[in-house]
């Protein structure tokens, strides 16, 4: 009796924590197929290449939250880097102010998102499927298609360090925990799940709902910008399929950490595990030179197998929930037994 | 007394059909206003303009003396209303604390980020529960209180923007009755402390105990609004209704036949319901009573196969029966009526005709690709329609939504009544229709009876289960812990079998 | 008051459902007036232009009348794309009568599957059907994956099949090792351009008038996406289960206590769509000559903007076939139009979205006039 509990206790804590266990499984998988693969540089590396995609996953974090959608993060890296990139190469603009064209550039494109889900009330699906395509176009157009090499400041840049941590590295822990400290202390981060549970409670609240969600496609255009700009600082160049693809890392890292796809549940920290344990995998797989055609494939299977558990651990919640007969305090008998109203029945 | 709220001549058209109509009512200080009226009267849109949920085509607001135009819900909540909506409005994913002051969070002094304070905001809350009588930890997450509890949250949030009108729109529905008790005192509280109140609610005794003055509205106009010394139940129906009513019930034409129809034996799903013994016989209408939270619902959902269960047997019609998932509980002769229309009784943006086909659907169908035999199913549907006197328009077209809420039930009546059930299951058939259509319901469901089959009626209002059923049920807790046949019915013996457990622990 | 009727008109013309049609008729004789080359003097002559312009038409609609159904019942299928991809390759593989070693020996199958005389069906009479009969098989089974996956672990669609979509897309690069599958047989070509008139009168060179040009608006990929959507909107309109579907999608709660077998019915409409896809990669893969790894790449906006265009919903529960047709007329020809029009490919891409982005507006207007027309 008593074992079988302590086991079901054990499988509880492990659901509820599958991601950081899947992590840990994976880590020490990797570890013991290749040395090499526990050394503080290679583990330093991984973490640098996880920094961009978990900077947009945390974006996507904020508009998931309010169970909307960006699938435009992707286009939105590359239209970014391609103005900033373009003006470095024209006018010769300094990295910094390069840096900030991009994230106005890509708080712009936030904007268009925001304003079209917001005022023209398009499903988030839809608005930032069309902006994907929009973008990109506008971005091979503005290239004509040409692949842009950056100067020789962007990879310095890139390959920076403070304290001996790279630069990507503290970029991705500055927008983790502004994003944690928004969330968590400020008012707007906790209307942020407010609006995602139920935004017209959240109308009737007296909250500003449109303003919260508004700010979420914002918050996301602009890590999209600054994780454009990281990733580009680290390959130097931005060519036509520059960030293809990466709303979906962004999206799986994000839903990997727990957050939901419905709204109002889940964290950063979430996503920082999620974007982590993704390019942790992907290091692994090249480590062990593994095919580069299977990695995509494993990939998937991460994300397959973290949704299922997710999907375990909501059955899990599910079935407390409907045990409505809740034990009270200091009531160690069971329920009662017998009726004391006798019974009338007329049979 | 000075006057809070006063409107004058307001009105609202929703597409052209007034919902509101030239209605002026007033609210004093230190006095609570009973709003009564069917379903439809006009309640809610009255309320929502107050509250700022909706605009006014014409006419004006003042509060205090002053205009008062409220643009959206946040500037009727800064003017000082407090609006509890009918339904529930909290946040399920946050704490207590949180739903209490998500609009205004206090926020920290000092530092440059205007942090949210999070000990100002557990002390504040603490206090709020203390005042409607909720011992629970502030940070608890709403999705692990139940509906009663979360209804004093919503109470509890009204209360800390110190407001001069508080708006409760049937705040009840979902109390039992000893919390039902504290939120009177509550409002008698608020009174004394020169509050404004408007209480909306169809259980109109608790309307004629509290009010100061009662306002009858109907088919979008204000009929009256007089001091309470001038009503009675029988007047406010009179008036609600236009004519007035001798019967709440219908005389029952039949009487059971003693042939068990459905013999629940010892079911038990861990933690939800415990060892339940009961039985339907044919022609019968059992009464299913407890509190919120008694397991009434869920042994409903049980039964149904909804949800699942660990022991026990269910016999329907002498055969066992194999409760596994709905489709076969209809193979076999049962139908739900759910006690929630719109998330699971209705498909709310389809068409009436889709709605009441869809259960019986198989019967329409005959080739092996199961094409739908379109006329056969309009005129069946048609039929079943016209003999619960539906009154709508093309039901080919017509969604759902557009219906009242008496003629919403009784598309779902009709849709169980097309798969000719032998048992229904009914969880709170009348609740937030108005008294025409519970007449009629009730007529229909007297007619089932009448034609041998059995009926499970769940209902938290004791009233209406002593006026229909031939034996009522009572449980808690999970348990079936009396029952009463209908020459013993005693409305105290009753309620004291429901509260049984609650009163021994306390 | 005089802009009543006017507004009135505006408005029962925005709710009607040939809308699209009527927008895709105002756009295209507008566009024949202002470039010639689509125009109306060259289309008139000769049928053989209008078939061109519906030649991308055809594939595009079968792979959309399976996202249709999708859509209806709240779902969304991503990787339609990838069912594409890994089912024109896999078809190839068995199907291919040559192969380059040069290209393929790094392939996984090189020397099983995949020889130098090509694949395990190369030359033999029952290539074709077999092959086609293989990739629709698979398409289903990857559906029925994804619905399994979907209903059995109640995974969000969106998740579901996007692991799909990375993972078949990634499959079917693997297996060519990127590379295209050439050498496909006749049989199997004749399905993306063969013209059923000449098939049942003959071979087209004893006429002097070249019988193909004429009749081709009719050709195999015409008949086969028009009578999957007739299915489908036979299916939709007419059967238990595309009741099922509607009920499903407005509201999956009350149609499972109503005895829908939803879990059935989701399953079967992901199977559905894979199917579609399946076709749809038929349609190109003959077309091309080839099976592409890359096929359905970057379909999906093309494929959801033209079901939304046609009025379907993405919130389930709302769409019809006829509005898919239409979103896929009007779409493929606004392609045809920009194109004419020289606009560079890219600026092509970023109106296309601007037009998916008045498209999803459309409907939301389109939506909240019917809930008008509901209220009165």
């Amino acid at each position: 009796m008593k074992s079988s509990r302590v086991l079901q206790k054990t499988w509880n804590v492990l659901l509820n924590h599958s991601t950081l266990v899947l992590f840990v499984v994976v880590f020490i998988i990797f570890g013991l197929s290749s040395p090499r693969f526990f050394t503080l540089e290679n583990i330093t590396n991984f973490v640098k290449q996880a920094a961009f995609t978990g900077i947009i996953a945390v974006g996507m974090t904020f508009v998931l939250l309010t169970a909307g959608i960006d699938l435009s993060v992707g286009s939105n890296m590359y239209l970014s880097s391609v103005i900033s990139g373009l003006l470095m190469r024209s006018i010769g603009l300094d990295v910094l102010p390069a840096l900030l064209v991009a994230l106005v550039v890509g708080t712009l494109f936030g904007a268009v998102n925001a304003f079209s889900v917001v005022y023209l009330r398009i499903t988030p699906f839809m608005a930032t499927l069309a902006t994907l395509v929009i973008g990109r176009g506008i971005g091979t157009a503005l290239t004509e298609s040409r692949q842009i090499d950056l100067p020789e400041r962007m990879a310095t840049f890139g390959q920076a360090h403070l304290l001996g941590i790279p630069m990507p590295i503290i970029a991705f822990l500055i927008v983790v925990s502004t994003a944690y400290f928004v969330l968590t202390r400020l008012p707007i981060g906790r209307q942020i799940y407010a609006v995602g549970n139920d935004r017209d409670a959240a109308e009737k609240a007296g909250i500003n709902s449109k303003r919260v969600i508004f700010s979420v496609y914002l918050i996301s255009g602009f890590c999209a910008a600054l994780a454009g700009f990281i990733l580009a600082s680290q390959v130097i160049r931005v060519d036509r399929s520059f960030a293809e693809g990466r709303e979906f890392d962004a999206i799986a890292a994000a839903v990997l950490g727990g957050v939901s796809l419905f709204g109002g549940v889940g964290n950063v920290i979430g996503a920082l595990v999620g974007a982590v344990l993704i390019q942790m995998v992907q290091t692994g797989l090249q480590f062990n030179q593994v095919n580069l055609y299977l990695q995509p494939m494993v990939r998937a299977l991460i994300i397959l197998m973290t949704v299922f558990f997710d999907s375990l651990r909501e059955a899990q919640a599910e079935k407390l929930r409907r045990r409505f007969i809740r034990p009270l305090d200091g009531d160690k008998t069971e329920v009662h037994k017998a009726p004391v109203v006798p019974s009338q029945a007329n049979t | 007394m000075s006057v809070v709220l006063h409107t004058n001549k307001l009105s609202k058209a929703f597409f052209g059909v007034p919902a509101v109509q030239d209605v002026s009512i007033s609210v004093e200080a230190g006095q609570i206003l009973g709003l009564v009226g069917q379903n439809g009267a006009g309640k809610s849109t009255l309320m929502n303009l107050i509250g700022g949920v909706v605009h006014a085509d014409s006419g004006t607001m003042s509060l205090h003396g002053q205009p008062y135009q409220p643009r959206n819900p946040a500037d009727a909540f800064r003017a000082g209303i407090a609006f509890i909506h009918q339904e529930l409005n909290l946040f399920t994913n946050l704490s207590i604390a949180e739903n209490i002051f998500i609009e205004s969070f206090p926020t920290q002094r000092r530092g440059p980020f205007r942090l949210i304070d999070r000990s100002a905001v557990h002390q504040r809350t603490e206090a709020l529960l203390a005042q409607v009588g909720l011992a629970l930890p502030p940070n608890l997450t709403i999705d692990r209180i139940s509906p009663g509890e979360r209804q004093l949250v919503e109470i509890a949030k009204a209360l800390h923007i110190d407001a001069s009108l508080f708006i409760l729109d049937e705040p009840t529905t979902s109390l039992t009755n000893r919390e039902t008790e504290r939120l009177f005192a509550l409002m008698k509280q608020l009174q004394a402390q020169g509050k404004a109140l408007i209480y909306i609610s169809h259980i109109l005794n608790d309307v004629l105990a509290l009010a100061d003055s009662i306002a009858v509205m109907r088919d979008g106009q204000l009929i009256t609004q007089e001091p309470v010394q001038n009503f009675d139940v029988g007047r406010m129906i009179s008036l609600m209704v236009g004519r007035s009513i001798d019967h709440l019930y219908p005389e029952r034409t039949s009487q059971p036949s003693s042939e068990i129809l459905l013999d629940v034996q010892g079911v038990t799903a861990d933690g939800i319901v415990k060892d339940i013994a009961l039985r339907v016989h044919q022609g019968e209408i059992v009464g299913l009573f407890g509190l919120m939270g008694s397991g009434r619902t869920e042994l409903a959902r049980i039964l149904f196969g909804v949800d699942g269960f660990e022991s026990g047997q269910v016999i329907l019609d002498k055969r066992r029966f194999t409760v596994s998932v709905p489709r076969e509980s209809i193979r076999s002769g049962v139908a739900f009526v759910t006690e929630n229309r719109r998330e699971e009784g209705l498909l709310m943006d389809i068409s009436i005709h889709e709605n009441v086909a869809l259960v019986a659907l198989p019967q329409f169908c005959h080739t092996p690709l199961q094409i739908v035999d379109q006329d056969a199913a309009y005129s069946s549907v048609r039929q079943t329609l016209n003999a619960l006197q539906l009154k709508s328009g093309d039901i080919r077209k017509q969604p759902v939504r557009s219906l009242s809420g008496g003629n919403q039930q009784k598309v779902v009546i009709a849709k169980w009544l097309l798969s000719k059930p032998k048992l229904f299951i009914m969880d709170e058939p009348t609740r937030g229709i108005d008294v025409e259509a519970k007449f009629e319901i009730y007529t229909i469901m007297d007619q089932l009876a009448g034609s041998g089959s059995g009926i499970l009626f769940i209902s938290s209002e004791l009233e209406e289960l002593m006026g229909m059923c031939d034996r009522i049920v009572v449980m808690s807790r999970g348990e079936i812990v009396g029952e009463f046949a209908r020459q013993a019915f005693d409305a105290k013996a009753i309620l004291h079998a429901a509260f049984r457990e609650g009163e021994a622990l306390t | 008051m005089k802009t009543r009727p006017l507004q009135s008109l505006l408005r029962r013309l925005l709710i009607s459902e040939y809308f699209v049609l009527y927008l895709t008729i105002v756009m295209f004789t507008g566009a024949a007036l202002i470039f010639p080359q689509v125009g109306l003097s060259n289309t008139l002559g000769l049928p053989f232009n209008i078939s061109n312009q519906f030649l991308n038409m055809w594939p595009l609609l079968a792979v959309a009348v399976g996202q249709t159904f999708v859509l209806i019942v709240g779902g969304i299928d991503l990787s339609q794309g990838s069912i594409m991809a890994i089912t024109s390759v896999v078809g190839a593989m068995v199907m291919s009568s040559a192969l380059d070693p040069a290209m393929f020996d790094r392939s996984p199958f090189w020397g099983t599957l995949m020889r130098p005389e090509g694949g395990v069906l190369s030359g033999s009479p029952l290539a074709a059907p077999v092959g086609v009969l293989l990739m629709l098989a698979l398409g289903i089974g990857i559906g029925f994956f994804n619905g399994f996956v979907i209903t059995r672990f109640r995974i969000a669609p969106f998740m579901a099949t996007l692991v799909s979509m990375i993972f078949f897309s990634a499959l079917a690069l693997w297996i060519t090792q990127s590379r295209n599958i050439p050498s496909l047989p006749e049989d199997f070509i004749r399905l993306g351009t063969g013209d059923i008139v000449s098939v049942y009168l003959g071979e087209k060179t004893e006429s002097t008038i070249p019988r193909r040009e004429i009749f081709s608006a009719i050709a195999y990929p015409t008949v086969i996406a028009f009578a999957l959507a007739i299915f489908g909107s036979f299916l939709l309109n007419r059967t238990a289960l595309g009741r099922h579907m509607f009920a499903i999608g407005t509201n999956r709660r009350s149609a499972h206590i109503s005895g829908v077998p939803t879990n059935r019915v989701i399953i079967l409409v992901y199977m559905f769509s894979g199917f579609c896809a399946a076709v749809s990669a038929i349609l190109y893969s003959a077309r091309l000559g080839i099976g592409q790894p890359s096929l359905g790449n970057n379909l999906l906006l093309d494929i959801v903007g033209a079901v939304v265009i046609g009025g379907t919903s993405l919130f389930g529960g709302k769409g019809s076939i006829k509005g898919t047709v239409f979103g896929v007329a009007f779409f493929v020809l606004l392609l045809n139009v920009l194109n004419a029009a020289r606009l560079s490919p890219f600026i092509i891409d970023a109106v296309k979205g601007g037009i998916i982005l008045l498209a999803a507006l459309l409907d939301v207007t389109r939506t909240r006039l019917v809930g008008q027309e509901g209220q009165l």
